[in-house]
């Protein structure tokens, strides 16, 4: 027996003292909840209320038994009020590396297209109604980290490389890089030579050094060993990238993707610069939310990112002693 | 800023973070009162070379109880050494030492070829059970260079040792080893190495006059010294290293104080070799442990 669903039943004769009125205030008609209520009598071996031609009166154990039944209704409300403030939107909560700039619309985009076509991806047929599947957070990759360590994302795309204790993560995805704005490209046009990086005379415009101190440093050791000066400005972000880019203070390293176009306020494409690595980082097994198909996500950003899969076997992978 | 202070860990995290570290550290007095500063001291992890000390160690013991002799002839055929990088193991010809030269090189320069000559002069039994004696885990000695060389050379599927580096330097990919696995190589928390130290400090005789000797030989002092950048500052050491793993336990001495031990053990996120900013850090986390327990040794 539903002992709640019964009790609900008790409670609102009690409360009306009419099987007819309790029985509409319950959404339901009379002879079910005369025999939900005797049903209840039987299972707890007392009567709760006595019938007669007067009407309903509750007897002397029901009115004993009446605070401990609202105490329970009650206590199920809350738990399931509780629980309903605790689940989660079904939406994959996404870190996104701040570093990938203009590639993050064309990776929310791809995803939504993938997700959406991916029967395996639960939360599509359970979430119709939010717009989209993915809740984007853009943030510096080591933030991005914390929060996926702390269960506030449920997929990063971090930044590589970067600390990633606590989490698991997929391959690396090289993503290239183009320079854009500050290069004298006509001079260079003269002589019949792209301009390399080592030509580039201004400092790189590059995000923050504490979004991700050890790719940063990696970038910086690149760029030197590519022959630039390995000068850089951090800048907070792509607006800001893009003014330091205008003003001539600086050149620009923008990651170039597949299906993105150039965003329109960039000048023409320079020499080629590092590339941009990351990498898709997950909360270990049995941290994952189970609604979310973390893998599908995981395979999805990685197709978008890097269109076509690393082709050489790494024999590094599922190593044992 | 005394030991327990919360500053300290709070500044050793913020180290390892600027650098793209994972960092283990354990500092401790090794005479006079005692006193440890200690971040995530009790992880395990793989030690790599550092398996050196402890075989030293129980390499002194067993001379000092009169099980060894320091002046026995060690033969290190070149065909059946394992290269390596330093020391005998890159040598192209047949060796003979004794058994202290070998303990020497293998301290001094890490030398892979005389810490296999020793582990198997001492037996891998018998390290384990000196171990045990001196309440240390045998994980600190679970194999040798060549097993660890061999197992690289399989998890990387390359066909060198230089081939093996390469894949693990790669930036393209997050290349993994069995070797960079607790479980699976030899072994240590920071604090268990800190305990090595102890034991070694608080033993007298040539046997460990010589272990602490070599030590003071180190030929680098690019990680922990690079925190005690001073002329009249001993720095005994041995480092640890294999791909992303830069390890390094130190002995202290700072003239009319009393020597401090210090373990540090790192991995880095970035994979490649040379990496000047990360040694440069763990002297920073060492120099940062150390601090606090320094103390004059007429106090």
């Amino acid at each position: 027996m539903d002992l709640l669903k019964h009790l609900g039943f008790f409670r609102a004769v009690a409360d009306v003292r009419h099987f007819g009125n309790a029985a509409s205030d319950l959404g339901m008609t009379q002879p079910p909840l005369s025999q939900g209520i005797r049903r209840l009598e039987r299972h707890l071996g007392v009567r709760l209320f006595d019938r007669d031609a007067r009407g309903v009166r509750i007897t002397a154990a029901g009115r004993r038994l009446l605070p401990a039944t609202r105490d329970l209704l009650d206590a199920a409300a809350d738990l399931v009020s509780t629980a309903r403030d605790l689940a989660l939107p079904e939406q994959v909560r996404l870190g996104v590396a701040a570093d990938l700039e203009d590639g993050v619309p064309y990776l929310l985009r791809s995803l939504a297209a993938d997700l959406a076509t991916a029967p395996s991806v639960e939360l599509v047929e359970t979430s119709r109604a939010s717009a989209t599947p993915v809740a984007p957070t853009v943030a510096g990759s080591v933030e991005v980290v914390d929060l996926l360590r702390d269960g506030l994302l449920d997929v990063g795309v971090v930044r590589h490389p970067g600390v990633l204790d606590g989490l698991t993560a997929g391959p690396v995805l090289v993503v290239p890089t183009r320079l854009v704005g500050g290069l004298d490209v006509r001079g260079r046009d003269a002589s019949g030579r792209q301009p390399a990086l080592a030509d580039v005379p201004l400092p790189v415009a590059v995000p923050p050094r504490h979004h991700q101190p050890p790719a940063h440093d990696q970038l910086v050791d690149a760029l030197r060993r590519a022959g630039h000066g390995g000068d850089v400005v951090e800048a907070r972000d792509a607006a800001q990238r893009r003014a330091l880019v205008a003003a001539g203070a600086a050149v620009g390293l923008v990651p170039v993707l597949p299906g993105a176009p150039a965003a329109p306020g960039d000048p023409a494409a320079g020499p080629a610069g590092p590339p941009l690595r990351l990498r898709v980082a997950l909360p270990l097994l049995a941290q994952r939310r189970p609604e979310i198909d973390h893998e599908a996500v995981a395979r999805a950003i990685s197709s978008a990112l890097s269109p076509e899969p690393d082709p050489v076997a790494r024999p590094s992978q599922g190593t044992a002693g | 800023m005394s030991p327990d202070d919360p500053a300290v860990t709070a500044a050793l995290r913020a180290v390892a973070r600027d650098a793209g570290l994972t960092a283990r550290v354990h500092a401790t007095r090794l005479a006079g009162p005692p006193g440890t500063v200690a971040l995530d001291d009790a992880e395990p992890v793989a030690i790599a070379s550092l398996y050196k000390l402890p075989l030293a160690l129980v390499w002194a013991d067993l001379v000092t109880a009169g099980d060894l002799a320091a002046d026995e002839p060690v033969r290190l055929p070149a065909a059946s050494r394992m290269p390596g990088p330093t020391g005998v193991a890159m040598l192209l010809d047949d060796v003979v030492l004794t058994a202290r030269d070998v303990v020497r090189l293998m301290l001094a320069v890490s030398d892979n070829a005389c810490g296999d000559a020793l582990l198997a002069l001492v037996g891998r039994e018998r390290v384990h059970e000196r171990l045990g004696a001196l309440g240390l885990p045998a994980t600190l000695v679970r194999q040798g260079s060549a097993d660890e060389t061999r197992a690289i050379l399989r998890d990387t599927g390359a066909a060198t040792w230089a081939a093996a580096q390469r894949a693990l330097a790669d930036p393209d990919h997050a290349a993994e080893t069995s070797q960079y696995d607790p479980a699976l190589a030899s072994a240590a928390t920071a604090a268990d190495l800190g305990r090595v130290l102890r034991v070694l400090w608080a033993h007298r005789g040539p046997p460990y006059d010589l272990v602490r000797d070599a030590l003071a030989h180190q030929a680098w002092r690019h990680r922990v010294g690079s925190g005690f950048p001073h002329d009249d500052v001993a720095l005994l050491g041995k480092t640890g290293t294999l791909g992303r793993l830069r390890h390094e336990a130190a002995v202290v001495g700072f003239p009319h104080e009393h020597p401090v031990g210090v373990v540090v053990l790192t991995r880095a996120a970035r994979p490649e070799r040379y990496l000047p900013g990360v040694d440069a850090a763990i002297g920073e986390l060492a120099r940062i442990a150390v601090g606090p327990l320094r103390l004059p040794d007429d106090a």
